[in-house]
């Protein structure tokens, strides 16, 4: 679709990153978060579950990917030059020194201070005290053996089928009257238990808990009663068992597959974790059965899985241990409560910044649409909702009132499928138009139309977003929205909902920029202007606020703007590919990740434009995935009051000294230098912000001074 | 205030679109919506003279999505029409009453003149950039998927109308029968369009000054609006831009082109097409410049509405178009410019003054108007035969303007001036026309008849006559000195038949001295 770009001068993959490399660089951003002494302790403990949940993603996802691609004998080259053999083999590298930088991170840091904090880890069920260990052998006894299903190995039994991201404990056995050769035993520790157990206490200054794992071993001998159990491991392992491709690669990836007719190794086993010190006899067997390479196996000095830290977090009792400074969601000034919230579009543009402030103005918009008499159409895309959604319920409620509700659900959102079916048949039942998704595209877009007929004619209220309309995430994500009444906006937002009903695309657009037809050709555009302009002595500066920056063409012509003059300041939370510090370029391109209690999660685009700045909105991130197989939308902020608010987003993350990562000329991220710059927690900022904003708003409704109405209607 | 939401849907050749309008006299027409779905019926019927299967069953399908559109805007008003795809079907008849019953969606089709005269009008209430333009020499080019029409003015008045069935879809079918390749079209289609402009040349353009094209399509219209977007002056294009736009599209892979003009990859074709017709058209005119307002059929189809409704006006007056194609026509078939004077002069002073009596309103007088400039034309092919050749020329004349049936009638009352009058019952048989259209024509062929009864020997003796409605006569008051015998004894038989159409009995009188 997209013509690649004339070589230039920055054409070389030298001068890119890999992009697996820099996602592993991202997550160690976020591991150095739980090593971070100024956060709280049980957030570090947070913090170093979501890498490991993070890790997991990747591996299935993207380590999957690679090894497709070996196996297809695939060679093409990313970005950076590699190819998939050489990617694998320094992500390998990379993978191994975060994982065990992972378990440091727990055992050195984390469990001291659990333990000086009134929580202890029992590593060993050895180390139980007798009244403990009869404790949880009854619990044993009581919740867990009913729930196991133990698996031997011999001639007679082939080895049992490991699924995918389970926790098992192996064990060699020997038969208690037999030759005394050894067979393999494995059980799985069953994933509907709870992974910790909370052992009882004589006081309530301590608590002691247990891994689930821990108590099974203790307890194996149990399930194999003729059998004498020589040792037992833990061992987890992770398979190429993600059936959709990943769709960054999709289009000449399964070319290639087919025209090599090779079938992908479905269920291919990608990594084995096992506890270090692990039988080699033990290891031995589960690496032949899994035909594992050595490679791919990590030792790991502690319990596997570390996800369960998640559950731990969750413990009663630790509240003083969490984040407490960061303000809960603040109301809109804007749209106070109970307000009618056309009435108040219509006096305004309104720029919502989530979750500092809340989002429930976006629900409540739907909601009173559904109820509005004058509305008659609503129309949404949904990508993911949350479970029991209220803008879910709110639509049906919209259909039942006889609008017209027209709802696009993404059915190709990852690991939601199910999910997404579900609410979508409960919308089609109560009488939406639903789209299932368009075929070849995904559609990431967050838009929502409201058409309503007033009194002098009809006018169209739409919202605009950088996240999902999804009520739970938006506590935890940082987003912008955009709710506007402006005719060219609206008008746009029509031709949306018609492309996406499958009819053919508008003449022309206002306002809005759509992936995946203009939106990079818009992007090279913008980023063009600027280097014209600093080519003509007017200068030029670009500030870019995106999740992931791996798009060539884009990296590319920012490379040249800069070149040529442009200042570019770039926060980018997750996967960078661009480099700073290339000659020509020196230190004109600096790039920033803030990893902090929220997930920066908005795309925020300012242009300077010779002195008429203009300023982006989007659902995209500057990847090829978003700008070339995506149904996204870019929106202009125009209302310089909103401007305003965007600049001072950006502006503030640019200050930031506390959760910014500032990524260096040799390729890593390191802490700002917070020498003549004081503490900035741009986050932290955003909440006084909003929580003072919102203050403001309230002492004016409380005003003891009566208003007298001076028109009656 | 009152504001009227209203559909317009345009059955095209390659595209089926709706536009919602919102329509009221406070603030004019503003479009809402504008759906469109791209799907090819010109080629079946242009080639077949049938819709398949399938296709009737997409239309059928998407006429459904739009009537629910229509109802999401809760529209109080539509009007549908089909163009030439459906009016080159041979079981239209069939085919529009299966998509009325399956969709319950009313489809008229619309002669060629109606529907260039539409756009025509969607271009007129573009207002001052309108009627700047066509201070000087200009022509309307409107390009359509079976045929192309050119419309000349003179003045600011459209003076002449031309349909040539060259329209981009015809012109791609029969390229891609001579199998042509992409560097042969070039040259094939120039070839094609320069021998017909050539004779549209000698007998309409002659040495009119034309510098001004107005360009109504769905291609070149696109890609000029998008041009002037940026500069702020919209739809303009000179010979050079369109020079660009052609040597582009011959140099450039069609998808490369799709990229670079920001267009669908399957319209690329149709596009070029459309640009080598153009250029080959604004060369034979030595034309300047190009003026491309967007317009499309749905919008006339709502001008069209809001004017019948009465909810807004034009300021260009298209009775005048009329009034002047008419002249012309006349003009080229050697009429008598005085006598259709005089005949005009006494015809609508009679109509005037039977106005309670015929119950015939501004658009018939109209037409009784055109009917007198027209009464002789039939004359340049044989004096015998008057009647008949009349007829056949009118009815092979487009006046812009002019409906299908107002033609037929203004034909007929023409003819039947000068021929024996058949009756309903009898002619029924010929034509299609209903008995309200058959009543207007006994009612203008009376009048017609009396006023050239009243100037039978073209001298123009009654050009002063007075008119009055007395009980049951007609008092036709003469305010000559000439001697009337002729005419009056003439009369008998003219009086007749208004007679019996009016139940009036007209009478001349000389004025007394």
């Amino acid at each position: 679709m997209v013509i690649s770009m004339s070589k230039t001068k920055y054409g070389d993959p030298g001068n890119y990153t890999n992009r697996e490399l820099s996602w592993v660089l991202f997550n160690k951003r976020v591991l150095s978060e739980a090593r971070d002494k100024n956060n709280p302790l049980f957030e570090r403990v947070k913090f170093l579950s979501i890498t490991a949940s993070n890790l997991d993603e990747f591996f299935m996802v993207r380590v999957a990917s690679l090894k497709d691609m070996v196996n297809a004998g695939y060679t093409k080259p990313d970005i950076a030059g590699m190819t998939p053999k050489e990617q694998l083999t320094a992500l390998n590298k990379v993978t191994h020194e975060l994982v065990e930088r992972q378990y440091s991170t727990y055992n050195r840091s984390l469990l001291p201070q659990l333990v000086a904090n009134g929580l202890k880890v029992i590593e060993r069920h050895e180390d139980l005290t007798e009244k403990e260990a009869e404790y949880v052998d009854q619990y044993y006894e009581e919740n867990i053996y009913p729930v196991l299903t133990p698996m031997a190995v011999d001639s007679s039994r082939p080895f049992p089928l490991i699924r995918n991201k389970s926790l098992n404990i192996g064990a060699l056995v020997k038969k208690k009257d037999g030759d005394g050769s050894l067979e393999f035993a494995t059980v799985q520790v069953p994933s509907v238990l709870s992974r910790i157990i909370l052992l009882p206490c004589e006081n309530d200054k301590e608590k002691k808990v247990i891994l689930l794992e821990e108590v099974i071993e203790r307890n194996i001998h149990k399930l194999f009663l003729n059998y004498d159990i020589v040792c037992s491991y833990p061992f987890r392992i992770m398979r190429n068992a993600d059936l959709s491709i990943e769709e960054d690669e999709a289009e000449d990836l399964l070319k290639e597959i087919e025209k090599q007719l090779k079938r992908r190794q479905w269920g291919q086993a990608i990594r084995l974790e096992v506890e270090e010190g692990i039988d080699r006899r033990l290891l031995d067997i589960i690496e032949e059965e899994l035909r594992i390479s050595e490679e791919d196996i990590y030792r790991i000095d502690g319990p596997l899985d570390l996800t369960f830290l998640m559950k731990m977090y969750g413990l009663s009792g630790f509240e003083h241990l969490k984040e407490k400074s960061y303000a809960p969601p603040q109301p809109v000034p804007e749209l106070p409560a109970e307000c009618d919230i056309f009435e108040k579009i219509r006096k305004q543009d309104i720029l919502l910044f989530h979750p500092y402030e809340t989002f429930s103005p976006v629900v409540e918009f739907i909601r009173q649409a559904a109820r509005d008499k004058d509305v008659l159409a609503i129309k949404q895309t949904l990508y993911r909702v949350s479970g029991n959604s209220p803008i879910i319920a709110a639509l049906a409620q919209a259909a039942e009132n006889g609008k017209q509700v027209s709802v696009l659900v993404e059915l190709k959102a990852r690991f939601d499928e199910e999910n997404n079916i579900v609410w979508a048949k409960m919308l089609e039942k109560a009488g939406c138009h639903v789209i299932y998704g368009l075929v070849g595209l995904k559609t990431h877009s967050k838009i929502t139309l409201v058409v309503r007929r007033e009194e002098d004619g009809i006018r169209r209220y739409v919202h605009l977003g950088t996240g999902n309309y999804n009520d739970a995430t938006a506590k935890l994500y940082t987003d912008i929205g955009l709710l506007t009444c402006s005719p060219s906006i609206g008008e746009d937002a029509t031709a949306v909902f018609n492309m996406l009903s499958g009819y053919s695309e508008p003449l022309s657009w206002n306002k809005l920029s759509l992936a995946p037809l203009w939106l990079k050709d818009r992007f090279l555009f913008l980023i063009n202007r600027e280097k014209e302009n600093a080519l003509a002595g007017k200068g030029g500066h670009i500030i870019v606020k995106v999740n992931s920056l791996c798009d060539k063409d884009i990296i590319e012509s920012l490379y040249e703007a800069a070149a040529a003059g442009v200042k570019i300041e770039l926060i980018v939370r997750g996967i960078c590919c661009l480099k700073t510090g290339l000659p020509g370029i020196e230190n004109r391109i600096t790039v920033r990740s803030i990893v902090g209690n929220f997930l920066e999660h908005s795309r925020i685009f300012y242009f300077e434009n010779d002195g008429k700045p203009e300023y982006y909105c989007a659902s995209a991130d500057w990847m090829p995935r978003n700008l070339e197989r995506r149904v996204e939308i870019m929106f202009p902020v125009d209302k310089p009051e909103l401007q305003k608010k965007l600049m001072t987003i950006l502006n503030m993350q640019l200050r930031d000294t506390v959760k910014a990562h500032v990524l260096t000329d040799k390729g890593t991220y390191e802490k700002v230098d917070k020498r003549g710059k004081g503490t900035f927690n741009s986050q932290l900022e955003f909440c006084h912000m909003a929580v003072e904003a919102a203050g403001r708003q309230e002492q004016l409704a409380n005003n003891r001074v009566f208003i007298p109405e001076m028109h009656h209607e | 205030m009152s504001v009227k939401t209203f559909a317009a849907i345009d059955v095209g050749s390659y595209e089926l679109s709706m536009k919602i309008f919102e329509v009221s006299k406070a603030r004019g027409m503003r479009e809402i919506d504008h759906i469109r779905h791209g799907i090819d019926m010109g080629t079946e019927t242009y080639s077949t003279g049938k819709l398949s299967y399938d296709r009737v069953d997409e239309l059928c399908r998407v006429l459904l999505e739009f009537k629910n559109i229509m109802k999401s805007y809760q529209v109080s008003d539509y009007k549908a029409y089909g163009t030439s795809a459906i009016r080159e079907m041979k079981n239209k008849a069939i085919l529009l009453d299966q998509i009325e019953q399956r969709t319950k969606l009313h489809i008229d089709v619309l002669s060629n003149s109606e529907q260039r005269f539409l756009d025509y009008k969607s271009i007129a209430f573009q207002g001052e950039g309108f009627q700047k333009i066509i201070e000087n020499g200009t022509a309307i080019l409107d390009i359509g998927g079976g045929s192309i029409q050119i419309s000349l003015f003179d003045n600011d008045t459209l003076v002449s109308t031309q349909n040539m069935k060259m329209g981009v879809l015809r012109l791609q079918e029969r390229l891609h029968h001579l199998d042509a390749s992409i560097r042969q079209c070039d040259a094939l289609i120039k070839e094609i369009v320069e021998s017909q402009m050539n004779v549209y040349q000698k007998l309409y353009l002659k040495d009119r000054q034309i510098k001004n094209i107005i360009v109504v399509d769905d291609y070149i219209s696109t890609i000029v609006m998008r041009k002037g977007k940026s500069s702020g002056i919209s739809g303009f294009a000179d010979r050079k831009m369109m020079d660009y736009f052609a040597q582009t599209c011959r140099s450039k892979s069609l998808s490369e082109l799709s990229r670079m003009l920001d267009m669908a990859e399957e319209n690329m074709p149709l596009l070029y097409i459309s640009l080598i017709l153009l250029r080959t058209i604004m060369n034979t005119m030595e034309a300047e410049q190009i003026w491309a307002p967007g317009v499309t059929l749905c919008d006339g189809i709502a001008y069209e509405y809001a004017e019948k409704n009465k909810i807004i006006t034009s300021s260009h007056d298209f009775e005048k178009d009329i009034i002047a194609c008419a002249q012309n026509i006349s003009k080229r078939y050697r009429g008598s410019k005085r006598r259709s004077e005089t005949l005009e002069q006494i015809a609508l002073a009679i109509f005037d003054s039977m106005k309670k009596i015929h119950g015939l309103d501004k658009r018939e007088r109209l037409l009784l108007q055109i009917s007198t400039i027209l009464h002789d034309c039939g004359k340049y092919i044989s004096m015998v035969n008057l009647g008949e050749c009349s007829y056949s020329i009118i009815m092979a004349t487009e006046i812009i303007g002019l409906s299908h049936q107002e033609r037929e009638i203004v034909a007929n009352v023409v003819k039947y001036n000068h021929l024996e009058f058949d009756y309903y019952e009898a002619m029924e048989r010929q034509h299609s026309l209903d008995r309200e259209a058959y009543l207007k024509i006994a009612k203008l062929t009376a009048i017609l008849r009396l006023a050239n009864g009243l100037d039978r020997s073209h001298k123009q003796k009654f050009k002063n006559v007075k008119i009055s409605l007395k009980e049951d006569q007609l008092l036709l008051t003469v305010d000559t000195t000439e001697d009337i015998t002729l005419e009056k004894g003439l009369f008998g038989a003219r009086a007749d038949f208004f007679e019996e159409v009016y139940n009036i009995r007209p009478e001349i009188r000389r004025k007394r001295m």
